[in-house]
């Protein structure tokens, strides 16, 4: 800004200022101002004003700026720079403070959240409300009302005597008195003086207050040591039996600071391991096939019916854990590739009646490509998936066990958290695998997790930490890292070219994103420095080309499919690497897996075999598939098994018939047959004196007996059955309910409610109107601006609005109502036709109109 | 691009290695993963190794650390390893050494940690508590001399394997040197002794018929000192006193013979399990045999026969070195750790097909032959009560048949014939005109019946499973096995063991399983063979009638 005429007065003034390119900057930190698109600059003052607003945005702050916020609603409104300064780098003047501010600042007014020059910053009020110490809500900082704020309350006589006390001379009012005494607390020099005379145990009350929190008990008649304090204003009352040290008194105890620490700089990651890059991209390149091979294995083991889809949605925990064993997997690793696989759109639930996970078309179609761009797009998945398996086994707000596949596993930041560790690890040099903790450190400070904005983090289990930790294990299933570091192929799946070189994180994420971080010139925003921008995910096009990149990269690691396997003659077969499709699909019918992993052992057992012969094949099928496939002889044992097992395949033949008929007369059962009335029955000679058929018993007598036969009903035991008629009956049924004539009498609360809002209806419109009212007395529509303004208007002045407002169901009615906030969309306000405070949509507002008394 | 494809060792996901042997670096892999892993599996082509926490312990007390385990693997794998199981391997060695326990100059045998919250943890297990002392300070415990053993095998099982540093006592020195005149110990056998000698304590798996015998001399030479062999019978204790007379310093009248008939106890004492695990009134009478001398040196032959009391007794002997010998480690029972951490790790191990190779056991034709149960036969075999279906089937009467023809066709050899059913063994003596040899038969008719086989005046032997262990038979060639202890993999080990002394004239041996078949006998059959499978044993199966169809 260069020096304009005269100082913006306001949000909107000061937006109004800034050029097209911080606009954007603001607008792209925070998306929630423009949907829906404001209509002027002071429509999106108003709306970067809102309590959410604010919220979100204060949210997405990393710690020092965080801080610095905190810092701005502890010190005056409006306050220079260097007050701020003083608050962040106390009184010592800790270079790396000073050197960090103008950066948070300017990230401050980036967003919105503070404006002014340096010489005024003003800090948006409602992030000013969010953040300055209330007894409420305790700052982070610490600290506590300023003397003015404490002694609002307090008699003037009672001010006085603190003002003589602390060695003033009193005033005529009590308000140039508490100025006296916040000037004594704001000089270093005169503090100093009163403190030296304190007695000993009096500053250990004060040293014990100073970082907070700063309310303390005393009793109805305090100890020498705190009526030493009490007597001077350090130490004043709020609440019977609580005393608070004043702001101004702990600021002078330390040293100017608002925090304990800041943290000016983000802690580095630290390297816990170093490999060479081509170990690390082989290690991925393993994990990426062994990644695959397991979501093949999955869906294979779910092939023929997976597990049913509970009520409520997802895989019961029997369910996952009979999976996991059979993947011979933790249940957390197993839940993550089920969640992958559903995730890529490879399995889902079949939708039948009998519900069923199963594959999905889109897995054919993922099986016939290449491996590398399998693996390409079970990872693109993975970094953009808001599902989080991590939360598998876990328990939602309402204590119900989160399953697997089932609902409420999404976590809007996952993908951000997961982009930004591998943009973490990225940074690192190639090859080179962080120490988690110093990671998680980083993240923390780059968004303090909510209720931590001060420096000591008191937990490590906030969501995003967790997030963090799922990203970094569930990366190394997947292959995108190795031995913990970034793989090659991982890096070009972030959109970063291979040889990026290290350290230059920011500007490598994107290239959009790159053109207009770095640079400083064309910069007309009153900023010293501009905030490095985090690198944001990529757009799907753009992840899209990474993808076929990171592929691209992976394809010449991953191990060749080989078409042959070792046979050894203690009837196992081992194939040294991967198998080609068609053979590993035979070979699973024709063998038992043993043991998985960069080879396959397979062991030939009777049962294997008989498994081969079911699928249709035949032993000298088998021999061929075996010498055309096997680099050395087939052993002799292994041969016999296949002959021996086939010798014995088929037979015994079963089938299945609904009736049959048996007659010790051959010739009597060729007759039937022969007889073309018994086409229908569908019959077959099972044996000489045997046919089955497909028709019931009931129609096989019947139309046995049509044909001229005398045939007889057989029992289970073989004994003549002898039928006689039965009664018919329904199923149970329950008698049916009474109908009666009327509506029912209603009961009191009903009735009270009704008379109510016909009366508060009936004030209503009674009620003058100081705006003209339409000729037909209703209420005359007003747009959206005007009835926000309205509304904001009533909530300062305290007066009440008459409303229109349609319900969720669409009826329109019209209340009347008295403001107290306004906020997010909603009004918040008292009812005076529901006779309580009740809160409504403000594009459910048909029409505002004052009434001309409340 | 990938450094790794041409290394002969595929890891797999569930801790076994494939070994490629005819890859050219198998041999320098196979050394270089020996320490640490555990040959599971040995046919033609592949080999399987596993890697236990027991294995990397046992690596881990032999001075090799993490880094060697790691970079064997990764040196010799032709895919990356999986990086779980790397972390898996640094962190199992890691547990090994937190614990251990060490004499104290003024307490005796104490546990310290380098690990306080180690030794906390453990020292609430309830199965550690009634082994330990006094807390001597907040690292070190004290324990009873006499739980030495017992302490170890509970820490190895609660997963803190702990390094015992106590050393052993040398016991009473008695001279004893080999007698090498004429014959030298091979280049394996001195490998066994020394990788004992320099572990403390152990065991030696040696195939049937590789001079397990003169590994026990050679360790006894090396202790010079008072020895306590134990034996699983009479018999073998005569074997082993022969044995040890031809090939060492040692004389008839220093070598003790403590058996059910003589209670002889000499420097060098030979004991049979069955008198040691008697029990009388609730007491085992002759337990003292361990106190009464101050034994340097112990010898478990057949350690895989190990009878649970003995178990017992060896805990307390934690003290004295230990040997174990044993031709397969395979029991049953799954009690392979308990020997492992009572006796001691496996100090050496030689897959057969490689003794073979260098000549040492004689190269072996392994046949099952199936017979076909008649149609009665089967209707009976299907009605059979459970636990009679196995009797059942194993002394088929066709069985008989093909028996005389397989004899038939090696007339003129020395041919044993082993069998679990009595009156089956009696029925074929009576058919073979040959001698039974079982239970029954008195130590010295079965020595005399030996002596005359050996001499070659009887060329064939019918045995029951009493002849399953330590006899020795030097000309037998063929070994016809009618039936057996249900699914044994051990026992079909020793039986194929009685043919696998190399042959004068480098014949082949032949080992013929008559087996009935679609019944249970050719499921147990099945089972028995793995592990000789297993080996790299190639079992031929034969149909009965191709058999009697040649004769």
């Amino acid at each position: 800004m260069s020096t304009p005429a005269t100082p913006p007065r306001s949000l909107a003034e000061a937006l109004r200022t800034r050029d097209d390119v911080s606009l954007a900057a603001l607008l792209r930190s925070r998306p929630d101002l423009i949907t829906p698109v404001p209509t002027d600059l002071t429509q999106l003052a108003t709306r970067a004003g809102t309590r959410a607003s604010v919220v979100r945005a204060l949210e997405r702050l990393d710690r020092f700026t965080l801080q610095t916020a905190q810092a701005l609603a502890v010190a005056a409104d409006p306050a220079p720079y260097d007050e701020l300064l003083g608050l962040m780098a106390g009184d010592a003047r800790d270079p790396a403070v000073v050197n960090a501010l103008p950066r948070a600042v300017a990230a401050l007014r980036e967003q919105a959240l503070v404006w002014g020059a340096d010489d005024r910053l003003r800090l948006v009020r409602t992030a000013r409300e969010l953040l300055a110490p209330a007894p409420q809500h305790p700052s982070p900082t610490g600290l506590g009302p300023t003397v003015a704020e404490a002694t609002a309350g307090m008699s003037p006589g009672r001010i006085q005597e603190l003002v003589t006390a602390a060695g003033l001379p009193s005033t005529h009012d009590p308000v140039s008195a508490v100025a006296a005494l916040t000037k004594l607390f704001t000089s270093r020099r005169r503090m100093k003086t009163l403190l030296a005379g304190a007695p000993e145990e009096s500053l250990e009350v004060l040293n014990r207050l100073v970082w907070g929190p700063p309310y303390g008990q005393v009793t109805a008649d305090p100890a020498a040591r705190l009526r030493w304090l009490i007597d001077r204003g350090l130490l004043l009352p709020t609440a019977p039996g609580t005393v608070v040290l004043p702001r101004e008194v702990a600021l002078h105890l330390r040293a100017g600071r608002a925090h304990r620490e800041t943290e000016p700089v983000a802690p580095p990651v630290e390297a816990k391991a170093t490999h060479r890059p081509q170990v690390v991209d082989a290690a991925a390149a393993g994990q990426a096939y062994t990644a695959l091979a397991t979501v093949e294995e999955l869906l294979k083991d779910w092939d023929e019916g997976g597990p049913t889809v509970l009520r409520a949605g997802g895989l019961s925990i029997r369910d996952l854990k009979r999976t996991a064993v059979a993947l011979d997997l933790a249940e957390p690793v197993a839940a993550f590739w089920v969640e992958l696989a559903y995730a890529a759109g490879l399995l889902a639930s079949d939708g039948e009646a009998d519900e069923r996970y199963a594959a999905t078309p889109a897995y054919d179609e993922w099986l016939q490509q290449p491996a590398a761009q399998r693996w390409a797009h079970l990872a693109e998945t993975w970094l953009t998936a808001t599902r989080t398996s991590g939360l598998v086994g876990g328990r939602d707000a309402k204590e119900r066990t989160l399953s697997a596949l089932g609902p409420g596993l999404d976590r809007s930041a996952a993908p951000e958290v997961r982009h930004r560790v591998l943009t973490l690890l990225a940074a690192l040099p190639e090859g080179t695998s962080p120490s988690t903790e110093s990671l998680l450190a980083r993240l923390r400070w780059e968004r303090p997790p909510r209720g931590t904005g001060s420096a000591a983090p008191q937990s490590e289990d906030d969501l995003r930490s967790r997030l963090a930790r799922w990203a970094l294990d569930e990366a190394e299933l997947l292959g995108v890292t190795g031995r913990g570091a970034l793989s090659g192929q991982g890096r070009a799946l972030l959109g970063a070219a291979k040889g990026t070189a290290p350290g230059s994180a920011a500007a490598t994420a994107k290239g959009s994103a790159a053109k207009d971080t770095p640079s400083d010139a064309g910069d007309k925003l009153p900023v010293h420095h501009r905030a490095p921008t985090l690198p944001e995910p990529l757009s799907p096009a753009e992840q899209a080309v990474a993808s076929a990149a990171a592929a691209r990269l992976l394809a010449p690691l991953l191990p060749e499919p080989l078409d042959h396997v070792l046979l050894q003659a203690d009837l196992t077969a081992v194939a040294p690497g991967p198998l080609e499709r068609p053979l590993a699909d035979v070979l699973d019918v024709l063998a038992d897996v043993e043991s998985k992993g960069g080879a396959t052992v397979y062991r030939f057992t009777p049962g294997s075999v008989r498994r081969a012969l079911d699928a249709g094949r035949s032993a000298s099928d088998l021999h061929d598939f075996l010498t055309a496939h096997s680099r050395t002889p087939v052993p002799q044992p292994l041969a016999y098994l296949i002959d021996d097992v086939a010798r014995r395949h088929g037979h015994l033949r079963i089938g299945a018939a609904s009736a049959y008929v048996r007659c010790d007369d051959d010739a009597v059962l060729s007759e039937i047959l022969a007889d073309k009335r018994s086409a229908g029955l569908r019959l077959r000679r099972l044996a000489p004196t045997v046919l089955a058929a497909q028709a019931d018993p009931a129609a096989l007598l019947d139309g046995l007996r049509a044909m001229g036969f005398a045939p007889a009903a057989e029992s289970a035991d073989g004994d003549v059955v002898i039928t006689r008629a039965h009664a018919h009956r329904t199923p149970p049924r329950t008698a049916p309910e009474p109908v009666p004539d009327g509506p029912p009498t209603p009961d009191t609360t009903l009735l009270s409610a009704a008379i109510r809002a016909i009366r508060a209806g009936d004030r209503a419109s009674t009620t003058p109107l100081k705006t003209t009212p339409s000729p037909t007395g209703e209420l005359p529509r007003t747009g959206s601006a005007e009835t926000l303004a309205t509304m904001q208007a009533a909530v300062l002045t305290g007066t009440t609005l008459w409303i229109g407002y349609v319900n969720a169901e669409g009826s329109a009615s019209q209340r009347v109502i008295a403001p107290i906030r306004v906020e997010g969309g909603f009004v918040t306000a008292y009812d005076h036709t529901a006779d309580e405070v009740r809160t409504y949509p403000l594009h459910r507002v048909t029409g505002v109109a004052e009434l001309a008394e409340g | 691009m990938c450094t790794y494809v041409n290394g002969p060792l595929i890891v797999q996901s569930d801790k076994t290695l494939l070994l490629e042997v005819d890859h050219e670096r198998a041999d320098d892999c196979r050394r270089a993963i020996a320490p640490f892993a555990e040959l599971e599996r040995a046919p033609e082509h592949i080999h399987t190794y596993r890697v236990t926490p027991l294995g990397l312990w046992n690596a881990r007390a032999a001075g090799h650390d993490a880094e060697q385990v790691v970079d064997a693997l990764v040196e010799y794998s032709r895919y990356p390893v999986p990086h779980a199981l790397l972390v898996d391997i640094a962190e199992t060695m890691d547990r090994y050494g937190r614990l251990t326990l060490s004499k104290h100059p003024a307490h005796g045998l104490v546990l310290t940690t380098t690990d306080r919250p180690v030794l906390e943890e453990i020292l609430r297990s309830k199965r550690i508590a009634p082994l330990v002392g006094n807390r001597l300070d907040p690292d070190t415990v004290a324990v009873h001399p006499s739980e030495r053993g017992q302490i170890k095998q509970v820490l190895l099982k609660l997963g803190w394997p702990a390094e015992d540093l106590a050393g052993y006592v040398d016991g009473e020195a008695h001279p004893i040197e080999l007698d090498e005149n004429g014959w030298a110990l091979r280049p394996y056998q001195k490998q066994a002794v020394e990788n004992f000698w320099h572990g403390g304590s152990g065991v030696v798996v040696l195939p049937c018929g590789a001079g397990k015998t003169l590994v026990g001399a050679g360790a006894m030479a090396q202790a010079k000192s008072t020895t306590l062999i134990l034996v699983t019978n009479t018999v073998s204790a005569r074997q082993w006193k022969h044995e040890l007379i031809k090939r060492t310093s040692l004389t008839e009248e220093e070598i003790g013979e403590y058996s059910g008939t003589r209670k002889e106890i000499r420097p060098v004492t030979i004991a049979t399990y069955q008198v040691l695990t008697t029990r009388r009134k609730g007491i085992y009478p002759h337990l003292e045999l361990f106190d009464s001398r101050d034994w340097g040196l112990i010898l478990y032959d057949e350690v895989h026969l190990l009878p649970a009391p003995v178990f017992k007794f060896t805990a307390d002997l934690q003290a004295r070195r230990r040997l174990g010998l044993t031709a397969t480690l395979v029991r049953e029972d799954g009690r392979e750790s308990d020997v492992f951490s009572l006796i001691g790790p496996k100090r050496f191990d030689a897959p057969w097909k490689e003794i073979e190779a260098q000549g040492y056991i004689a190269p072996a034709d392994c046949v099952e032959v199936r017979v076909n149960l008649t149609d009665s036969e089967r209707l009976a075999y299907a009605t059979a009560e459970a636990e009679e279906k196995y009797r059942f089937c194993a002394t088929t009467a066709t069985k008989r048949k093909v028996t005389e023809a397989i004899v038939r066709r090696f007339a003129g050899q020395q041919i044993l014939v082993i069998g679990q059913y009595i009156d089956q063994l009696d029925e074929l003596g009576e058919h073979l005109n040959a001698p039974v040899i079982k239970g029954e038969t008195s130590n010295a008719q079965r020595e005399k019946l030996f002596g005359a086989f050996r001499e070659g005046e009887i060329s064939v032997l019918v045995v029951s499973k009493v002849a399953n262990f330590s006899i020795d038979l030097p000309e037998a060639t063929v070994a016809i096995q009618v039936s057996g202890t249900f699914g044994s993999r051990q026992e079909e080990a020793q039986r194929l063991g009685r043919v696998l002394r190399p042959k004068a004239d480098g014949h082949k041996a032949h080992f013929y399983s008559v087996v009935a078949r679609d019944t249970i006998d050719q499921d147990f059959a099945a089972h028995r063979q793995r592990f000789l499978a297993e080996q790299g044993y190639a079992y031929r199966i034969m149909d009965a009638d191709e058999i009697l169809a040649e004769s």
